[in-house]
């Protein structure tokens, strides 16, 4: 559905945007991460045409995003940032507006009006100024404007930000019921929204793409998934070194918690799992067990892992 | 061309579904009004050389309203919709940026081409509610409104131009203003300077009073009508690029 090859975009000397790939096929949600600035608006204003890519280029649908532009704004439903809408006008009438550039007339732009309005929870607002609406209510106008053409793809610039946590909700509710019909590249930095909703991550940061996986995949390979942490009533200076000895393991550091308690936090490669090891060492020397825990990384620290400066 | 006219027909519902449109037809009445009233009491003092018309559309306070009618009527068309977003939402949608520069360039025109509506009222009211012979002629009237509707059109287009330059309406309202002043104070150099210089024939050319004068009497020049036509797109062509302008600025 898109595929981008090293598309880079230039502000003067500023590379917002730096020679970044990635494909997204037909019926993905695709989750497009970054810290703020690392090119997220940037990349999705180009394949949505409004800025021209300084170099590279993109493919939607097979059409070439520069050359032809109209063709491919055609397939795309985009919701800008901060969702910008004429606020002097009224919801059904904003909505009307906006189909009617994109070709809907007659009955078929009546049908889609009351899809949208009912898809998107507009109906009971259809006749209110947009002005008067609620940062949520006009969430969902944004969305159901990019939805009102049933495009093939639909680009979300951080569809849920500024809401409060049940709107979150009701949002991401709704952009899974539309994965099921749609292709979406959400942009986000809400990271349990990405591993709730989405079947891809794409992370950049300065305007590289630095991970594009399976939310799962990039869990397990990152550096933290392997650690273990273990709590046994023996002493440091007899279970470090038998630990250390395991060839996955790196670093075993022990720490007293309470009286003869101690708990070591073992370091070991990535997709690999020691539990079992540890706990048939424990039994071996006799050695009483209060908790073996392996942690399970989250997204949220794999984006940190990828992205932090230091 | 269907995408033009749904932009044309929002962008003139913008006008004219809100009080805005309403206010400056209100006050282009008023004006109008005022004007006729002073010159018939020109009439009443003393006989007159020149005809109702052209004193009507050459007295100063004509042209000190005329040239404001288009910063009101201009200045949010581009520079709002940059301020709030919407531009993106526009033109992230299947329609040509010549599609959206032109769909405002005339819904603006058209607003402007309405308001003298009142000014034709009143010379129609004055022959069918007096019984003195009135002191013009229709044709008069066809001439001084084909100036209007000419001069019309390259400042409106000024007034497109200076809104796409700037996100802010009361910039692009004063660009606006400046720029039509400017175009408006280089007729008026050879009177200051009598014919003393050499391009003074070039500023007599360029000079709104003068062509007014002209159009007011019934004479139709066509050197005025190309000159306002090729400058109108010019300018328009300018506004066209400016809002372009993202696209290929490095």
């Amino acid at each position: 559905m898109i595929e981008i090859s090293s598309l880079s975009k230039s502000y003067g000397p500023h590379k917002a945007v730096d020679e970044i790939s990635f494909e997204v096929t037909r019926g993905e949600i695709v989750g497009f991460l970054g810290p703020n600035g690392a090119g997220k608006t940037t990349t999705l204003r180009m394949l949505t045409g409004f800025l021209p890519p300084t170099s590279g280029a993109a493919r939607i649908a097979g059409k070439d995003i520069f050359r032809e532009s109209l063709e491919v704004r055609k397939q795309i439903g985009y919701m800008p940032e901060n969702v910008p809408l004429y606020t002097d006008m009224r919801v059904r009438e904003y909505l009307r507006f906006r189909g009617a550039i994109r070709g809907l007339s007659g009955s078929r732009l009546r049908q889609r009006l009351g899809e949208v309005l009912e898809t998107c929870g507009l109906t009971d607002v259809r006749r209110k100024m947009i002005k008067t609406l609620s940062k949520g209510y006009r969430q969902r106008v944004g969305l159901a404007d990019a939805l009102i053409h049933d495009p093939s793809l639909l680009i979300l610039d951080e569809p849920t930000n500024g809401l409060d946590p049940n709107q979150i909700r009701a949002i991401r509710q709704l952009i899974q019921n539309l994965g099921e019909k749609h292709t979406i590249l959400l942009s986000t930095h809400i990271l349990s929204e990405v591993e709730m909703t989405c079947n891809k991550v794409v992370i950049i940061d300065g305007g590289k793409v630095k991970a594009a996986d399976t939310p799962a995949n990039l869990i397990n390979t990152m550096r933290r998934a392997g650690r273990v942490a273990i709590e046994l009533k023996a002493l440091k200076s007899e279970v470090e070194p038998l630990i250390s000895q395991f060839d996955e393991v790196t670093r075993v550091v022990g720490e007293t918690v309470d009286e003869e308690w101690n708990r070591f936090t073992v370091f070991a490669a990535p997709k690999t799992d020691t539990r079992l090891k540890l706990g048939n060492l424990a039994q071996e020397y006799g050695w009483p067990i209060r908790s073996l825990a392996r942690q399970t990384g989250t997204l949220e620290e794999v984006f940190v892992e990828l992205t932090r400066k230091d | 061309m269907a995408i033009f006219r749904i932009l044309y027909v929002k962008e003139l519902r913008g006008y004219f579904l809100s009080p805005f449109g309403w206010l400056i037809l209100a006050f282009a009445a008023l004006m109008q009004g005022l004007i006729l009233t002073a010159t018939l009491k020109n009439f009443s003092d003393q006989a007159q050389p020149e005809s109702l018309v052209f004193l009507n559309f050459n007295s100063p306070f004509f042209w000190f309203y005329f040239i404001f009618l288009f910063p009101v009527l201009t200045m949010r068309l581009f520079s709002e919709e940059t301020r709030s977003g919407t531009l993106e939402g526009l033109l992230t949608a299947p329609v040509k940026t010549w599609h959206v520069v032109l769909s405002k360039y005339f819904a603006a025109y058209t607003t402007f081409a309405l308001l003298w509506i009142p000014a034709l009222i009143h010379f129609y009211l004055f022959t069918s509610l007096t019984d003195i012979p009135p002191p013009f002629t229709w044709a008069e009237v066809a001439g001084a409104m084909t100036g209007i509707a000419l001069m019309g059109l390259l400042f409106t287009a000024f007034g497109c131009l200076a809104s796409a330059l700037t996100s802010s309406q009361i910039i692009a309202g004063v660009i606006c203003v400046a720029i039509l002043l400017v175009h408006f104070l280089l007729g008026l150099i050879p009177s200051q300077y009598t014919n003393q210089i050499d391009a003074a024939p070039f500023f007599d050319f360029l000079s709104s009073q003068n062509q007014m004068q002209d159009f007011a009497r019934g004479l139709i020049d066509s050197r005025p009508i190309a000159y306002h036509l090729s400058s109108t797109a010019f300018v328009l062509l300018i506004t066209y690029h400016l809002l372009d302008f993202r696209r290929w600025k490095l």
